[in-house]
């Protein structure tokens, strides 16, 4: 029986909906592509050089990546990250801040619902302006009302990331100016946050660097709740339209102690943080759409000394890959000063999409004094132990917990398990059809540890529809979508099909094409492979003996080789041989192998080989 | 509390004093027609209540057509008009309160004498010769002139309190988080209360502890506002909100402080002449007169003005431009240059107090001077409300009990038994430490000076304590007020006795 996960149960209990497919399921439209925040979770003001830095799917991002360092045209071969991850000598340190979206139906302290809480209407919610309260826009008079529901999913990211909850936290105003900030402050718990002292533990599997052995734990020293700001939208002729929507939305501020020393692990902890968040269902989205942003604080000194280096702050990084550059590339810079005998400024800096260097920001003098005031509107917020308790009984399965599950439950490899657990929504899909698929081959099917049809179903998930993501008419944008183009019932009626030997494993490809293209109605796998007669109906042993005999006339030569293994002149089967034939056999068989099993065809062959043709061979000896 | 007749009569008096309210400037917004409430809800079983004239304080918002809210500053213009209504008008409107407009106070209510508004200074005199206090000047006056029986001001420092006094009218604050404060522009949160302007105190009684008392209604709209069970919890341990029969504004038996650290230097000698008969009016009365000591007096003043400013410099950091109010269209924009865009629309919107607030606010909270200034003055800021619990009878109900040490007391203050001195219903005291100033002296004097005017006020402010500020008879001409002030919640019984008051020491 597949978990039901806990993204549908708050869709369900708090929306009222399925995104099982069914009536109710609206596929996003073709004229509204959602359309990629221009900057995210940026809590800190933007310095002019980096107002808006740009969300760009990994796709484009990895091209313009190879084409920018086609440009530099370096001729050196360009180090491995994995044989970059320390620096003889040298020792890194690297401290993490994440900001994630809260996943709550309301803004931190307006009754206004959050433009992701409204999945209901696809092209609603991307429009702008919609999804707010006089307290959003500053409106003079208007005052904050906490709104208590969005202390769920924030406690539940502190309890995944093993944190302390405070009993009592209180919010703190934090001031810079910026349009896209309206009351000029931003509301946040920097001083006394609601969450501390948490932890979190990396494998090998997670991604970390081979130096930091078989488990790895970063220490978090903190979550805070505080408030997304607005979103610019640059129009031509130098004008800025602004959006609202996000303003207000809460946000949660993980900030890791320093005590990262590989720039893998610290990709790695950001990878895991996500997915942890992911599986509790706290945040809205992953690091790359935008639902989730990084800053790291990088230093280096020498192995030996005591004292942590100068560090500066890398902001805004927008991919995992980003993360594990943008350290490399700036504790080299930092160490290459260094060694010149230079001094490191505190300072912010910035990484762009495949560069080679991080660039200067803003140094110390130019630091935003942030005037700090506790916000004389708020209350303390007081969290109860029964809350606590209640939200971490309720809180389901962690990943490395999960990952247990797929590899010892379903079979399926670590690799694959890791793969479903990244990708949006895969993991709940492949539950999905996995639920579907068991109800049709039923239990005695299911029941004995079988876990072939769990792994056909995990291949399929991830390798047949990343295929379908691939192709060329997809598109960018759509990658992510491919899951919501296959309703999961249909698949599992291919891979129920395919499961039995009803259907071969090229009819099955074919007809997930058909559902993904939309050639096939919802529901209507059945009745395609009936009205096109796409049943596997399997030849004869005589028909397949026939073909085989007239496979192997003219191929003396290949017999002679299966002749002197049974004369026990050779040593080895001549496995390659049989190969060949089968493949020959596929190819002469009607409509190119139609109804025909290569198991079958090569059980078919090896008996006419031995049983006619050897003997022929030995008699004309 | 106005019958038609007399709301016709209003009208006309309002014709005729065109010219002068021209002179006294004590308006922002005066639309021709006075606006009637709205209709009561229909089907409606009760009648509709009774009408009454009300001037709003320009910092408490309007959604009606024609009143926008300016606060008297550049940089919300009559353009605004406020898209929420603050819940005072609402809950006045519903009571029958007739606007006839907004009036004129320092820009956001940062003032002690009415001078720094966009729309020019307020006079409470023709021609304009005398000060009418600060912040809601503008409203002090409209009431002293008997144009409305009530008015709407906001007092953060003793904004509505001193304007009273220097009009001859009450002025009165209510407990902090009695009112709400949902519309009321802040200045300062933490301090900011509504506050009532009236010539007469039965009005406020009626409006306060009445039937329909503003005392029992909770806004979840404010953060700050007493929860319903908190309003039940505070006004079980007072007396005068529950029955309203049988009170009496007896002065017998009732005990006042006089507070040592009140008699400064700088309080004109015809006011100290004028708080002293008093107290012997009211001893003569029946009442017991005190000498008490709150000893953080002297730090009071500087505190408020740390954390007053403070908490401006944040809450005026939203006047941009970009959503609403005036914006500098003709400056070019910064916002490429590494600037903010709209540095010069705040520069052009603030007026000159509002600026030198903001700086002093931004200061004292940046991280060099945080500790030293806004830290300090939070501490200074528990020592007053310290100070006040120690001499009133009552107990705070938002707060534990504490315990005090008889030897932190000055010398002074004599020993009612060995348990310590003697414990006050009331502090009597005044409003201001001098009679209404002439505007030209106000005008030249240094900012900080002018200050000091608040030093009575401030610390009732701090502590979130109900006070009242009723007219006291002087030697000469003129008028001062003299300030009761009363214990958390205490207001039902503060309202009652400054009637008793106020008739003693009127004449």
């Amino acid at each position: 029986m597949a978990r039901l996960p806990t993204t549908e149960l708050r869709k369900y209990l708090l929306t009222g909906q399925f995104t099982r497919r069914g009536c109710l399921h609206l596929r996003p439209s073709p004229l509204a592509p959602p359309i990629p925040p221009l900057r995210t979770l940026s809590t800190t003001p933007p310095t002019p050089s980096d107002q808006q830095p740009q969300i760009i799917p990994l796709r484009k991002q990895l091209k313009d990546q190879a084409k920018a360092a086609k440009l530099s045209g370096s001729p050196k071969k360009k180090l491995k990250k994995s044989d970059n991850q320390t620096v003889p000598g040298w020792d890194l340190t690297v401290g993490i801040e994440i900001h994630a979206q809260l996943n709550t139906p309301s803004k931190l302290f307006s009754p206004a619902s959050t433009p992701s809480s409204s999945s209901d209407d696809a092209v609603h919610h991307h429009h702008p302006n919609t999804h707010v309260a006089p307290f959003d826009l500053a409106i003079p008079g208007s005052q904050p009302s906490f709104q208590p529901t969005t202390l769920i999913p924030a406690i539940r990211a502190a309890l995944a990331l093993n944190c302390h909850i405070e009993p009592i936290s209180r919010f703190d105003r934090k001031h810079y100016f910026h349009w896209d900030q309206p009351s000029g402050y931003q509301i946040t718990q920097y001083y006394h946050p609601f969450a501390r002292s948490g932890s979190v533990t990396l494998y090998p599997r997670d991604g970390i660097a081979a130096e930091d052995g078989e488990q790895v734990t970063v220490g978090i020293k903190q979550l805070q709740m505080e408030q997304d700001t607005a979103k610019t939208l640059a129009q031509p002729n130098s004008t800025h339209y602004l959006d609202f929507n996000r303003v207000g939305v809460p946000l949660v501020e993980i900030i890791t102690e320093p005590c990262i020393h590989r720039p893998a692990t610290a990709a790695a902890f950001v990878r895991k943080v996500q997915m942890l968040l992911k599986s509790v269902d706290a945040c809205t989205s992953g690091l790359e759409q935008g639902g989730l942003r990084a800053d790291v604080n990088v230093s280096v000194k020498r192995t030996g000394e005591e004292e942590l280096g100068t560090r500066t702050e890398i902001k805004n990084l927008s991919s995992f890959k980003a993360v594990e550059d943008a350290i490399i590339a700036e504790r080299d810079r930092q160490i290459r000063v260094l060694e010149e005998g230079g001094r490191i400024e505190g300072e912010t800096r910035g990484w762009s999409l495949g560069s080679m260097e991080t660039r200067r920001l803003r140094g110390k003098e130019g630091e935003v004094d942030y005037r700090y005031m506790p916000d004389p509107d708020l209350g303390p917020v007081v969290i109860g132990g029964d809350l606590v308790e209640r939200l971490g009984e309720t809180m389901g399965m962690l990943p490395d917990e999960e990952v247990g599950v797929l590899m010892g439950r379903f079979g399926l490899s670590e690799r694959d398990a890791m793969a479903l657990m990244l990708m949006e929504g895969r993991l709940e899909y492949f539950y999905g059809v996995l639920e579907e698929l068991e109800r049709m081959l039923g239990v005695e099917a299911v029941e004995g540890g079988e876990q072939r049809h769990a792994m056909l179903a995990a291949n399929w998930c991830l390798h047949e529809l990343g295929k379908l993501a691939e192709a060329e008419e997809v598109g960018e944008a759509a990658a992510e979508e491919v899951t919501s183009q296959v309703p999961e019932q249909d698949l599992a009626a291919i891979l129920f099909y395919l499961h039995q030997k009803k259907v071969t494993a090229k009819v099955a490809k074919d007809l997930l094409w058909d559902v993904f293209r939309g050639t096939i109605a919802t529901g209507g796998v059945t009745e395609q492979i009936d009205s096109q007669d796409l049943w596997y109906k399997e030849i004869t042993e005589a028909d397949y003996a026939a073909i085989a005999d007239e496979v192997i006339e003219g191929q003396e030569k290949v017999l002679q080789d299966f002749l002197k293994f049974k004369q026990g002149k050779s040593k080895a089967y001549p496995q390659g041989k049989l190969g060949f034939l089968v493949g020959k056999m596929m190819r002469a068989g009607p409509e190119q192998g139609k109804g025909m099993d290569p198991a079958s065809a090569e059980r078919v062959m090896r008996v006419r080989i031995e049983q006619v043709y050897l003997p022929r061979l030995e008699d004309a000896q | 509390m106005l019958s038609r007749s007399g709301l016709r009569g209003a009208r006309l008096r309002v014709v005729s004093l065109t010219s002068q309210r021209r002179l006294l400037n004590h308006f922002i917004t005066h639309p021709p027609e006075p606006i009637p409430p709205p209709p009561p809800p229909a089907p409606s079983s009760s009648p509709s209540p009774k009408q009454f004239t009300l001037a709003v304080k320009d910092n408490i918002a309007t959604t009606i057509p024609g009143l926008p809210t300016t606060c008297a500053s550049g940089i919300l213009s009559k353009s605004y008009v406020s898209p929420i209504e603050a819940t005072i008008i609402t809950q006045l409107r519903a009571r029958g309160a007739v606007i006839t407009g907004k009036t004129n106070l320092d820009e956001f209510g940062m003032g002690s004498h009415s001078i720094y508004s966009h729309y020019g200074p307020v006079s409470q005199d023709t021609p304009p010769e005398t000060s009418a206090g600060g912040s809601s000047g503008g409203s002090a006056v409209a009431v002293a002139n008997g144009e409305v029986e009530l008015a709407l001001g906001t007092d953060t420092g003793g904004s509505v309190r001193l304007p009273a006094a220097y009009t001859g009218i009450i002025g009165y604050k209510p407990s902090y988080g009695m009112i709400s404060r949902y519309g009321v522009i802040p200045y300062a949160n933490s301090l900011d209360t509504v506050g009532f302007l009236s010539k007469q105190i039965n009005p406020l009684k009626e409006l306060i502890i009445g039937e329909r008392g503003l005392w029992k209604e909770h806004d979840s709209n404010d953060p700050t506002s007493l929860t319903t069970a908190a309003r039940k919890r505070c006004a079980a341990q007072r007396r005068g909100y529950r029955s309203r029969q049988g009170q009496t504004t007896e002065l017998e038996g009732l005990k006042f402080g006089i507070p040592l650290e009140y008699n400064i230097a700088e309080l004109d000698p015809e006011i100290r002449d004028a708080w002293a008969a008093a107290a012997k009016r009211l001893q003569d009365a029946g009442a017991r007169i005190v000498p008490v000591s709150l000893p953080t007096t002297k730090h009071a003043l500087a505190a408020y003005y740390v954390i007053a400013p403070a908490e401006a410099s944040s809450n005026l950091a939203k006047y941009d431009g970009v959503r609403y109010g005036a914006r500098d269209a003709e400056g070019a924009s910064d916002a490429s240059a590494g600037g903010v865009l709209y540095a010069s629309t705040r520069g052009k919107g603030f007026g000159e107090e509002v600026k030198r607030r903001i700086l002093l606010g931004s200061y004292t909270l940046s991280s060099e001077a945080m500790d030293n200034y806004f830290i300090k003055a939070q501490r200074v800021r528990r020592l007053v409300r310290r100070d006040f619990n120690r001499v009133f009878a009552l107990e705070n109900p938002l707060q534990e009990r504490e315990t005090f040490e008889l030897s932190d007391l000055p010398e002074e203050v004599e020993m009612e038994d060995k348990w310590g001195p003697e414990e006050v219903d009331f502090l009597l005291c005044p409003t201001a430490p001098t009679l209404a100033p002439k505007l030209k002296g106000v005008m030249e004097q240094q900012p900080v000076d002018a200050y000091m005017n608040d030093v009575f006020t401030v610390p009732a402010s701090l502590a979130g304590l109900p006070a009242i500020s009723v007219p006291m008879k002087v030697a000469t001409e003129g008028a001062a007020g003299l300030q009761l002030i009363g214990q958390y919640w205490d207001d039902a019984r503060l309202l009652d006795v400054a009637d008793a008051v106020a008739k003693e020491v009127r004449t």
